[in-house]
């Protein structure tokens, strides 16, 4: 069996279940985004003993593999009474995951702001929040596009996982036809060239946008 | 008799283990403008930026309008808006246009409607000399002199009560020193309440009703700008002042 038949026989399946892997990565990429925006928010407005808990749950979701929290919400919720689908599960595990991530994202980049920013917004009378959301927050969203960028492709990537509990994604799917026509690696081409399709367009298009919000005048890397 | 609006006390800073500020106490009246100079690292930026609680003074009492900013329960962000800060570098917000940096304090802050904002913000903007084909530009494409009168709009546009200005017209070259200095003189005879950190002599001599020397986080002599600047009592301050006026008189060659 050539790639061409790979294609013929099985691409209307694959394709499907790259349809699956494209709404998972595509719903928990922007639950992450707004995730990562409420905890960069909460970091910078709070008192001290909530930055506490905040950091330890970014520890904790950083410090532990991705796989081991996706199983303890398909495996082990269950046991506390709270069952939830593969779709959901693997929704769940990836978006608090990312939402770390990409909290930690915006915080790296805050850092680049010069702090003249803060003290600028915070002697015309705006509050902390105030100052975050009108002044810097636009300013960080905009350079923090490449990095952001990075962690949609990575997220597409990643949500394979999904694999594990069950979910018919694209990468479960090949495994199967792979086993059913021993063409691995045929198959397992058609996969690579459909997630290096979806990259390349995420990339195109991010790029696209960075230099459609990058601000006139400033130069951009 | 004018009302004093705003009074440091014994004002202490440390930074790490170092001491900045060892006890400054100035006041400055409604209506006056104060010009404090001294060399680098003398504590001037960082006093200035204790009278708005940009950092917060370790010990000393600021009172502003009769109530002590530093110790009491005050909403700072209600002081903040009485008190302008126009910066050394400008600090406009870089992904705001001219006019939208000047509204964005009218309608996030004060709360105005759009349409009125805008109306507030073109004055300000006219009254420092930004015409109407810069208002839509971004900082990075504006001059620095233009940067300056920008900020200088920002500031005094929230009608503070008080406007500090910090070295604000030393990072900019002697032309367009000019455009930033005729906006200053104008708020000042307009008795606008200033404090202005700047080694601008001439400038000096012209609006500061008083004149006051810094040097290592202490303030070493005061004066009206004559006596300070023409005829100083201590040997600190006329060594620095005879520096200053030599660069002055270098600068003003250039100019002429």
């Amino acid at each position: 069996m050539n790639i061409i038949d790979v294609v013929i026989n099985y691409g209307s399946v694959m394709v499907n279940a790259f349809k699956l892997t494209l709404i998972l990565s595509f719903t928990s990429f922007p639950l992450g985004f707004l995730g990562g925006i409420a905890l960069i928010t909460l970091n910078l407005t709070s008192p001290r003993f909530l930055k506490m808990f905040l950091r330890i749950f970014v520890e904790i979701i950083r410090g532990t593999p991705t796989t081991v929290q996706l199983f303890f919400i398909y495996y082990a919720l269950p046991v506390l009474g709270i069952k939830l689908d593969p779709f959901t599960s693997a929704l769940l595990a990836l978006s608090i995951n990312s939402s770390v991530y990409q909290s930690e994202y915006l915080r790296t980049t805050l850092n680049s702001v010069p702090r003249t920013q803060w003290e600028a917004s915070l002697s015309l009378g705006f509050t902390r929040l105030g100052s975050w959301l009108y002044i810097l927050m636009p300013q960080v969203l905009r350079i923090a596009i490449p990095a952001l960028t990075n962690e949609l492709i990575y997220i597409t990537k990643f949500s394979s996982i999904a694999y594990f509990v069950t979910l018919p994604e694209l990468v479960c799917v090949s495994e199967v036809i792979g086993a059913k026509t021993f063409a691995y690696t045929e198959v397992y081409i058609v996969v690579a060239c459909l997630y290096i399709a979806v990259a390349f367009v995420i990339s195109e298009f991010m790029e696209y946008l960075y230099k459609k919000l990058s601000i006139q005048g400033l130069t951009m890397m | 008799m004018v009302e004093i609006l705003l009074e440091a006390i014994d004002i202490h800073r440390f930074f790490n283990k170092q001491h900045v500020l060892k006890g400054v106490t100035l006041d400055v009246k409604e209506g006056e403008t104060k010009v404090i100079i001294g060399p680098s690292g003398s504590g001037k930026s960082t006093f200035l930026r204790c009278l708005n609680l940009l950092i917060k003074p370790d010990r000393g009492k600021i009172i502003f309008e009769g109530v002590d900013i530093v110790n009491d329960r005050v909403d700072i962000n209600l002081v903040r808006q009485k008190i302008g800060f126009v910066f050394q570098q400008f600090n406009l917000f870089t992904h705001l246009t001219a006019l939208e940096n000047v509204m964005i304090g009218l309608i996030k802050v004060k709360k105005l409607n759009r349409q009125e904002a805008l109306r507030i913000a073109k004055e300000a903007l006219l009254s420092v000399g930004i015409t109407e084909d810069l208002w839509n530009k971004y900082p990075a494409q504006l001059s620095g002199g233009q940067q300056q009168r920008v900020a200088i709009a920002r500031a005094i546009v929230i009608r503070p009560r008080l406007l500090l200005l910090d070295e604000s017209i030393s990072a900019l070259d002697p032309e367009l020193t000019v455009e930033v200095l005729k906006v200053l003189e104008k708020l000042s005879k307009n008795r606008v309440t200033m404090i202005i950190v700047t080694h601008e002599l001439g400038f000096a001599i012209r609006v500061a009703d008083e004149v006051v020397f810094m040097e290592d986080g202490r303030i070493v002599e005061r004066g009206p700008p004559e006596k300070v600047l023409l005829n100083p009592e201590k040997e600190r301050t006329r060594i620095f002042v005879s520096k200053l006026m030599e660069l002055y008189r270098l600068e003003r060659n250039k100019i002429l």
